[in-house]
């Protein structure tokens, strides 16, 4: 098993609107896998593509080595903003998980259930955002997927429950050894979990690797106004910005930067991301960076 | 996935369940009285007189409470396609489309139209089991009422007896579970479910059951003693009517005609139909202008025939809607 995901070409039009574009990916199994870009950058699109409950237009993708198919017993999915019946209890929830999943772990769902606290009579329209989310991703744990795709889980939760899901999730990724893709609009709810990233903008995959490799490889670099940018094979401007007296960029490199004009420091993953989303938003440097790479 | 079906569909099913009590309630209470009067008035298997018999019989028992239950045991099953379009199929899928639950409950290791074959057969069923249930209970109850007028092949009886409330409710429900599926909009759904149906319980009758129908032609001379309504209107244009050919029957078309062929149209002779006239000179006036009655119609002994073809069409219908439902689910839905 080396893929989780692999994607070649992968686009998904709505009508005029091309959600997702050219996708090519590969996404290695055993992973946390965070996939970040703003609001309609396709995040959800990829997920369900992945997940078979959309068909792509054009390109190929593979999931665990197979077609994706919507109803797999090796993958857990919990769509966007958690949906759970709410006429039904806690209890029928994982009541209808057992009767819908040949492997369903009872125990697991149940314990899980039980360290939340949650009420297992309780209605899931009557539970908070975070119990509702944590209910949606016990369903999907407790079916024992090999891949398990979460869209947008914490969006609604308050730091508090955000900070609770996020633990569970990787508690159960960590005992469990699944891969996980994981999407979000917020770099700080996948900084805690993510081992490997995609940063998808404007319907495009803008980066993706390790989150070591990028973090090893993106420098901040800082000089004087108008410092000849550094060029050479492997380096790449990222993003640049200036004020009256200094210069400020971040770079891609694979070799460590030692030109005398520029003072490099590390960057965090925040930061990073933020630059390849900035640059993005900026028409005219799209083109530069399409041809340093 | 049996389980959750019934989960989501008990409070409906309670619903349904209720309708049938109240129904089978009213109808077993009153029935010893209706078929006491039946057998008492002579008309149960009577050799002679019988037709005097069954006005009688009629007369008597289509009074009060019966006459009420009689009227609307027709309604409930006229109405039933609708409420179960529209309650049961219309929510079926749009509600979880609505809500996003589809996304939760595909997610589970089972195939959407797996999903969608048992959400389909099992409310299916009930609508069969409760419509069939309560046209059984109003069929029979009404048995008598309808041997003695013996009209139940007309319009507006035929579908609230025998076996096509069946189709009707069967493809009403088909009808809203594509609706819904369609308009992912439980309230939309129903709107449009609630026309839909309306239009099918319009069309059938109008459109469609005719051409079901094997109807009787007859031409006969002008009976004087059959004249149903006669018309004159200012500028002496004269309309008249005769009784249908066979009682009961559920007539097509009723015409009467002059020596060409053409409908009757007058004009009226003044001083024998007019005011100076009387009934009897205007009927002498009637007989010799040679006119004749052209009828087309569905006998009452088609009854069954017709029922069986009606219902084929209405399953193969909801069979086809069905289908239908299926490829949009795999193909259009997401």
């Amino acid at each position: 098993m080396t893929s989780a995901v692999s994607t070649s070409g992968l686009t998904k039009r709505y009508g005029r609107r091309t959600a997702l574009r050219d996708c090519t990916l590969d996404l290695p199994a055993g992973h946390v896998v965070g996939l970040v870009g703003p609001n309609g950058a396709g995040k959800s699109t990829l997920l369900q593509l992945t997940c078979g409950l959309l068909a792509p237009t054009d390109g190929t993708i593979a999931v665990l080595g197979g077609p994706p198919a919507n109803g797999s017993a090796r993958i857990g999915f919990v769509a966007q903003d958690t949906p759970v019946y709410v006429g039904l209890t806690v209890a029928e929830h994982l009541r209808m998980g057992a009767h819908l999943n040949p492997a369903w772990d009872r125990q697991l769902a149940e314990s899980r259930i039980a360290d939340l606290g949650l009420d297992p009579g309780q209605k899931a329209g009557r539970l908070s955002g975070g119990q509702r989310a944590q209910l949606a991703l016990t369903m999907a744990v407790a079916k024992h997927p090999e891949l398990l795709l979460l869209d947008e889980p914490v969006a609604a939760l308050d730091p508090l429950a955000r900070r609770e899901f996020l633990q569970g999730l990787m508690e159960f990724a960590a005992d469990q050894g699944v891969s996980v893709i994981m999407s979000s609009h917020l770099v700080a709810d996948l900084e805690r979990v993510c081992d490997y990233l995609v940063v998808l903008v404007g319907s495009r995959v803008r980066m993706t690797g390790e989150v070591d490799e990028l973090l090893g490889t993106h420098h901040r670099l800082t000089g004087a106004r108008r410092a000849e940018v550094p060029a050479g094979p492997g380096v790449e401007v990222v993003y640049a910005s200036h004020t009256d007296v200094q210069s400020s960029l971040i770079v891609r490199s694979s070799a460590p930067i030692d030109d005398p004009a520029w003072t490099a420091d590390p960057v965090d993953l925040e930061d990073m991301v933020l630059a390849y989303l900035t640059e993005a938003g900026r028409p005219g440097r799209e083109r530069t960076l399409e041809s340093h790479r | 996935m049996i389980w959750l079906t019934w989960r989501q569909f008990r409070t409906q099913a309670l619903v349904g369940a209720v309708l049938l009590a109240v129904v089978a309630a009213a109808l077993l209470a009153t029935a010893p009285g209706l078929f006491d009067r039946y057998h008492d008035s002579g008309f149960a298997g009577c050799a002679t007189g019988c037709a005097q018999l069954a006005q009688a019989f009629t007369d008597d028992v289509l009074r009060g409470a019966t006459k009420t239950f009689y009227r609307v045991g027709v309604a409930v099953l006229f109405l039933l396609p609708a409420l179960v379009g529209v309650f049961w199929g219309a929510p079926l899928v749009a509600r979880e489309l609505e809500a996003g639950t589809h996304r939760l409950v595909w997610s589970q290791t089972i195939t959407r139209s797996r999903w969608l074959i048992v959400k389909l057969t099992g409310v299916g069923l009930a609508v069969i089991l409760l419509t069939g249930l309560i046209s059984l209970l109003v069929t029979w109850w009404s048995g008598p009422i309808d041997e003695a007028q013996g009209d139940r092949i007309t319009p507006l009886l035929f579908a609230a007896r025998g076996v096509v409330p069946l189709g009707h409710a069967a493809l009403a429900f088909v009808i809203g579970v594509l609706t819904g599926l369609i308009a992912r909009r439980a309230v939309l759904a129903m709107g449009i479910t609630l026309l839909l149906v309306a239009a099918v319980q319009i069309a059938v009758p109008t459109l469609i059951r005719p051409l079901l129908a094997s109807p009787v032609s007859s031409t006969a001379a002008f009976d004087p003693e059959r004249i149903d309504g006669i018309s004159i209107s200012n500028d002496s244009v004269m309309r008249v009517s005769l009784q249908p050919p066979v009682a009961g029957a559920w007539v097509l078309s009723n015409r009467t005609v002059d020596a060409r062929g053409d409908e009757f149209r007058g004009p009226a002779d003044r001083t024998k139909c007019g005011r100076e006239g009387s009934p009897e000179v205007c009927e002498g006036w009637l007989q010799a202008q040679n006119l004749r009655q052209e009828a087309s119609y569905v006998p009452p002994g088609q009854f069954w025939s017709l029922q069986w073809r009606e219902l084929g069409v209405l399953a193969a219908l909801t069979v086809l809607i069905a289908m239908f439902s299926f490829w949009w689910l795999r193909r259009r839905t997401t």
